[in-house]
C-alpha cells in the first residue's frame, strides 16, 4: 500500500490494484497472492465500523487473499465519489444517499444492510420530552437543513402536523439542546445522545424505526461494474464483514477496546465507544439476521424501503438492492 | 548606566507590563465568559484549557505535527505559486488580467466542492489537506506581492532602462527589494491560513491531525477538548505570525522610498479591449475547467463539465426549476455578504490606523486578531450563533471576523510604507500624529488597503457560505453543502459558477474604484510599462 501515499495514485481502481499488485513485491507488506480492495467508510474511524476493525485485526479478509484498506470519512467526505470513481470497492452509505445519487446516475446497488433499524432518532431532555411522533408539535427541532425529507416523511407516516414543527437550522452538535435554543435534535442515536449521557446530561430518545422510518442504513454499496467484475472481491468482503460483525455482537467489549488501541491518534475515548456499541448493535441485528445472517434483507424489508423512500421523494424499484453476493457469502 | 540607558529600560520593563497586564485581563475575561455560559457547552475557560492540554498533551502533539507537516508543505507550495504568478505578472504585464482572474477564480471554488475530487485523485495520506492549505495561502500572498514589485519609484527603473537593460535586471535590482515588505505581510496572513487549510483539508477523510480532533469533540460536547484544540491551533498561528515580525526586524528591511510616479495617459484603455479581456478570461477558464477534468480522467457522476452546468441551467428540462432554486439561494446570500464585507474592512483599516497612532495597541490588538482569526470557525460559529443569534448580525459578524485580519495586516504594512523624509518633514512643523495620520500614512497606505480589499472579496464569499453551512443553514453555502446528501452536483457546479461570477465582478468593481483612486494617489501602481 505504500504507492497510496503519493499524489494520483487513485485515478482508477485498475490502476490502484496494480499499485497494489507492486507493493506485494515487498514481502513484508503482504503475501504475494493477496488482493488489495478498499472499504469507503461514511464517518471517522470509531465503534460504528468495529466489525471491519475486527475483521482486518483478526485476518478475516488474510484468510481468503484480501487486503482491505478502511478509509476514513468526514464531513467533507462524501463516499458515493471514491465508490463511483473506483478508489474504493465498496462504500458504507445509506438506502436514501444510494438512492438520490442513483437518481444522477451512478450506477449502485446496495448489497449488504449493516444498519436493519435506522438509527435516526428524536432526542429531547426528560423536562420537555418527545415520547411520541404527536409531542413533535408544537416544539422547537434543531437539525441540519439537509434532513428536511427525513421529517417531512416522518410526519406524514405519523400523521404528524408539520406545519406546527419549528425547525431550527443547527450544526450536528448537541450544544443547542442542552442551551435550550431548541427542544429536541433530529440525529443518530449512537452519537449525540451517547455524549450528552457521557457528560452527566440525561436525555430522552425516539428511535423513528420503532414509528415507521424505514430507511435501511449503513448499507454496502458497490457499482454494476464491479459487480460484474469483482464478484470474487465483494463477496470475500463481505464474509469477513460478517464474521468480524459476529465477533463484534458476542464481544462488544473486546471491540471497543480494539477500535480505541487501533486507532490512537483519533481522540477516542473507552468508556464512550462501548456506549456508542451498545446502542448501535440492537439496531444492527434482529430476528432475521439471527435466521439468515448479518447484513440481510428480504423483499418485505425491501418493499417498506421503498414506500419510506417515496415519501423522502426517491422513487426506487427492488432493483435497487442486490442479494446475491450477500447469498455466495453466507453460503460459502 | 546613563540616564538614557535607564529612561529606555524603564521603557521597556512598562511596555512588558502593559503586556502582561493586559494577557491576565484577556484571560480573566475569557474564564469569566466560560463560567457564565458554564450550562450552554459551548465555551471552555482557560483553567479547563489549560487542564485538557496537559492531560492530554501526547495525543495533541501527535495531532499538531500531522497538522503542522500539511500545513508547512501547504505554505512552501502555495507562497511558490503566489511568487511565480506574481513575478509572471509584473514581467509580462499583458498577462496580469487574466492572471489575477484565474487566481481569483480557483480561490473561490468551495471546499465542498475541491474535498472529495482531491480525495479521489491523491486517495488516502495527505495530498488534500496539502493542497488546500496551498489554495489557502497562495491568493493572499500574490496580492500584496504585486502591489510591492509596482512599489518602486519610476525613476529607479528609467535609470535601468538608461542602461539598456530589460525587465529582469529591473526586478532583480529594483523590484525585488522594494517588495521583499509586501511578501513578508503576505507570508505573516499565509502562516494562520496554512493551518486553518489544513484542519478544514483533514475533513475530506483525514486518519489524523487537529481538525480531526476538532469534529470529535464537538460531536462528543467536549467543549474542553474543543476549545484546547482551537488554543492550540491559534498559539502556533500567533508563534508562526510573530516569528515572520521578527524576521523582519532581524533583517532590517530598508526603509521605503519617496515613489513619485507621474501620471499616464498614454495607456488609456478602450472600451472594446476590456470586453475582449473579459472573453479571453472566460474562455480560458471553460477550457482549463474541462481539460482538468479530462485529464484526470474525473467521472462526470461528481465532476460536472461546462456542458453539464450549461444543460442544467439553461437547455436542459427543468432548467427554470434549477434557476430558481439556485437564484432564491442567491438571494439570501448577497443580502448577508456586502454588510460584512464592509464592516470587516472597515474594522481592519480602522484598527491599523489605530495602531499607528498608538503603537501600544498593538500589543494586545495583534496577538488577539491572530487568534481570533486562527479559531477554527467550526468552532467559533456556535459561539457567535449563541450570542448574537442565527439572524442577519451573527452571519455578518462571521463574515467580519473572517476578513479584518488579512485587512488589518495589508494595512499595517501599508501605514508603514510612508517614506521617513516625509515622515521628517511632518516632524519638522511639529504636525500632530492625525494630521501625519491623514495626510501622509493613509495615502501611503491606499495600495495595501485596495490589495486587500480586492482580497477579501473572495474571502467574505468563502465566510458567508460557511456561514450558511454551519449555523444558518439558508443560501447558497447550505445549497452547495446539501449535494453531500442528494449527490446533486450538477447543482453545485453550478452555484460555484455563479459564485465565481459573482466574486469576479465585485472584484472587477472595487478594482475600477482603486484605479480612480490610485491614479490621485500611488501613481506607480497603474502604470504598466
Amino acid at each position: 500500500m505504500t504507492d497510496r501515499h503519493k499524489p494520483w495514485a487513485g485515478l482508477s481502481r485498475r490502476h490502484f490494484l496494480a499499485t497494489g499488485a507492486a507493493a506485494t513485491l515487498a514481502p513484508h507488506l503482504a503475501r504475494a497472492q493477496d488482493r488489495a480492495v478498499a472499504l469507503q467508510l461514511s464517518w471517522l474511524h470509531s465503534v460504528q465500523f468495529a466489525g471491519s476493525y475486527i475483521a482486518r485485526d483478526r485476518g478475516y479478509w488474510a484468510d481468503q487473499g484480501l487486503r482491505v484498506a478502511l478509509n476514513p470519512g468526514g464531513p467533507n467526505a462524501p463516499v458515493e465519489p471514491p465508490v463511483v470513481a473506483g478508489n474504493a470497492l465498496v462504500g458504507i452509505s445509506a438506502a436514501d444517499y444510494t438512492a438520490a445519487a442513483v437518481a444522477q446516475g451512478a450506477p449502485f446497488r446496495i448489497i449488504a444492510v449493516a444498519m436493519q433499524k435506522n438509527p435516526f432518532t428524536i432526542a429531547s431532555l426528560p423536562a420537555n420530552p418527545v415520547n411520541a411522533p404527536q409531542d413533535l408539535e408544537g416544539k422547537r427541532i434543531g437539525m441540519a437543513l439537509a434532513n428536511m425529507p427525513v421529517l417531512s416523511a416522518f410526519c406524514t407516516i405519523n400523521n404528524v402536523d408539520l406545519d406546527r414543527i419549528e425547525v431550527v437550522p443547527t450544526q450536528y452538535d448537541a450544544a443547542p439542546l442542552v442551551a435550550g435554543q431548541v427542544d429536541c435534535l433530529l440525529c443518530w442515536a449512537t452519537d449525540l445522545p451517547v455524549a450528552m449521557t457521557v457528560q452527566g446530561i440525561e436525555n430522552t430518545t425516539m428511535i423513528m424505526a420503532d414509528h415507521g422510518y424505514a430507511v435501511h442504513s449503513q448499507t454496502y454499496i458497490a457499482t454494476d461494474d464491479s459487480i460484474a467484475n469483482w464478484r470474487a472481491d465483494l463477496v470475500a468482503l463481505l464474509r469477513g464483514e460478517a464474521r468480524g460483525w459476529n465477533d463484534c455482537r458476542a464481544d462488544p467489549e473486546a471491540a471497543a477496546r480494539l477500535t480505541v488501541d487501533m486507532f490512537p491518534d483519533a481522540g477516542l475515548d473507552l468508556a464512550t465507544q462501548q456506549m456508542q456499541l451498545d446502542r448501535q448493535l440492537p439496531l444492527m441485528f434482529s430476528d432475521l439476521t439471527d435466521d439468515h445472517g448479518f447484513g440481510w434483507f428480504t423483499d418485505d424489508t425491501v418493499a417498506a424501503n421503498i414506500d419510506t423512500l417515496a415519501l423522502l421523494g426517491r422513487d426506487v424499484g427492488p432493483d435497487l438492492w442486490d442479494r446475491t453476493l450477500l447469498e455466495e457469502a453466507h453460503g460459502g | 548606566m546613563t540616564a538614557g540607558v535607564l529612561r529606555h529600560r524603564q521603557a521597556a520593563w512598562g511596555q512588558g507590563g502593559a503586556r502582561a497586564l493586559a494577557i491576565v485581563a484577556v484571560l480573566a475575561l475569557w474564564e469569566l465568559a466560560a463560567r457564565a455560559n458554564a450550562d450552554s457547552f459551548v465555551l471552555a475557560g482557560p483553567v479547563e484549557v489549560a487542564r485538557y492540554l496537559w492531560q492530554n498533551a501526547p495525543l495533541l502533539t501527535r495531532a499538531l505535527g500531522a497538522t503542522l507537516q500539511s500545513a508547512a508543505w501547504g505554505f512552501v507550495w502555495g507562497n511558490l505559486a503566489a511568487i511565480l504568478l506574481a513575478v509572471a505578472v509584473v514581467l509580462i504585464p499583458r498577462a496580469e488580467r487574466v492572471v489575477a482572474a484565474l487566481a481569483l477564480i480557483v480561490f473561490c471554488l468551495p471546499l465542498v466542492a475541491t474535498g472529495p475530487i482531491l480525495r479521489v485523485l491523491f486517495g488516502q495520506g495527505n495530498g488534500p489537506q496539502i493542497t488546500l492549505a496551498a489554495l489557502a495561502v497562495y491568493y493572499t500572498t500574490f496580492l500584496p506581492l504585486v502591489v510591492g514589485l509596482r512599489a518602486v519609484p519610476q525613476s529607479w527603473l528609467d535609470l535601468i532602462r538608461s542602461h539598456g537593460r530589460g525587465r529582469m535586471t529591473q526586478l532583480i535590482h529594483v523590484r525585488a527589494p522594494a517588495s521583499f515588505p509586501y511578501l513578508i505581510a503576505g507570508l505573516q496572513i499565509a502562516a494562520p491560513a496554512a493551518i486553518l487549510g489544513a484542519m478544514v483539508g483533514e475533513f475530506t477523510g483525514a486518519e489524523r491531525g487537529l481538525g480531526v480532533l476538532t469534529i470529535r469533540a464537538m460531536r462528543a460536547l467536549d467543549v474542553d477538548a474543543t476549545w484546547a484544540i482551537a488554543t492550540l491551533a491559534a498559539g502556533v498561528s500567533i508563534l508562526a505570525y510573530g516569528g515572520f515580525g521578527a524576521l523582519v526586524r532581524r533583517l532590517r528591511v530598508e526603509s521605503p522610498a519617496v515613489l513619485l510616479t507621474p501620471p499616464d495617459h498614454r495607456h488609456r484603455r478602450p472600451p472594446w479591449r476590456r470586453l475582449a479581456d473579459i472573453g479571453v478570461i472566460v474562455a480560458i477558464a471553460l477550457v482549463l475547467w474541462q481539460a482538468t477534468m479530462d485529464l484526470f480522467d474525473l467521472n462526470p457522476f461528481f465532476a460536472k463539465r461546462p456542458g453539464d452546468v450549461v444543460a442544467f441551467l439553461l437547455t436542459g428540462p427543468d432548467a427554470a426549476a434549477h434557476r430558481a432554486t439556485l437564484f432564491a439561494a442567491y438571494g439570501e446570500t448577497l443580502v448577508f455578504t456586502l454588510p460584512g464585507y464592509l464592516a470587516g474592512l472597515a474594522l481592519g483599516a480602522g484598527l491599523a490606523c489605530g495602531v499607528v497612532l498608538m503603537p501600544g495597541l498593538a500589543t494586545t490588538a495583534l496577538p488577539l486578531s491572530v487568534a481570533l482569526r486562527s479559531v477554527p470557525i467550526v468552532a467559533t460559529a456556535p459561539l457567535i450563533v449563541l450570542a448574537l443569534g442565527r439572524g442577519a448580525v451573527g452571519t455578518i459578524t462571521i463574515v467580519t471576523v473572517m476578513i479584518f485580519f488579512p485587512t488589518l495586516v495589508a494595512c499595517l504594512q501599508g501605514l508603514r510604507q510612508t517614506p521617513g523624509q516625509i515622515i521628517d518633514i511632518f516632524d519638522t512643523y511639529a504636525s500632530g500624529r492625525w494630521r501625519l495620520l491623514r495626510l501622509a500614512r493613509v495615502p501611503a497606505m491606499l495600495p495595501a488597503f485596495f490589495a486587500s480589499a480586492r482580497m477579501a472579496v473572495p474571502a467574505a464569499i468563502l465566510a458567508v457560505t460557511t456561514a450558511e453551512w454551519l449555523a444558518t443553514g439558508n443560501g447558497i453555502g447550505s445549497l452547495m453543502a446539501l449535494t453531500a446528501s442528494t449527490s446533486d452536483y450538477n447543482m453545485l457546479w453550478s452555484a460555484i459558477v455563479l459564485v465565481a461570477l459573482t466574486a469576479a465582478l465585485a472584484y472587477g468593481a472595487v478594482a475600477w474604484i482603486e484605479a480612480q483612486v490610485l491614479a490621485v494617489y500611488a501613481m506607480e501602481q497603474t502604470v504598466r510599462r
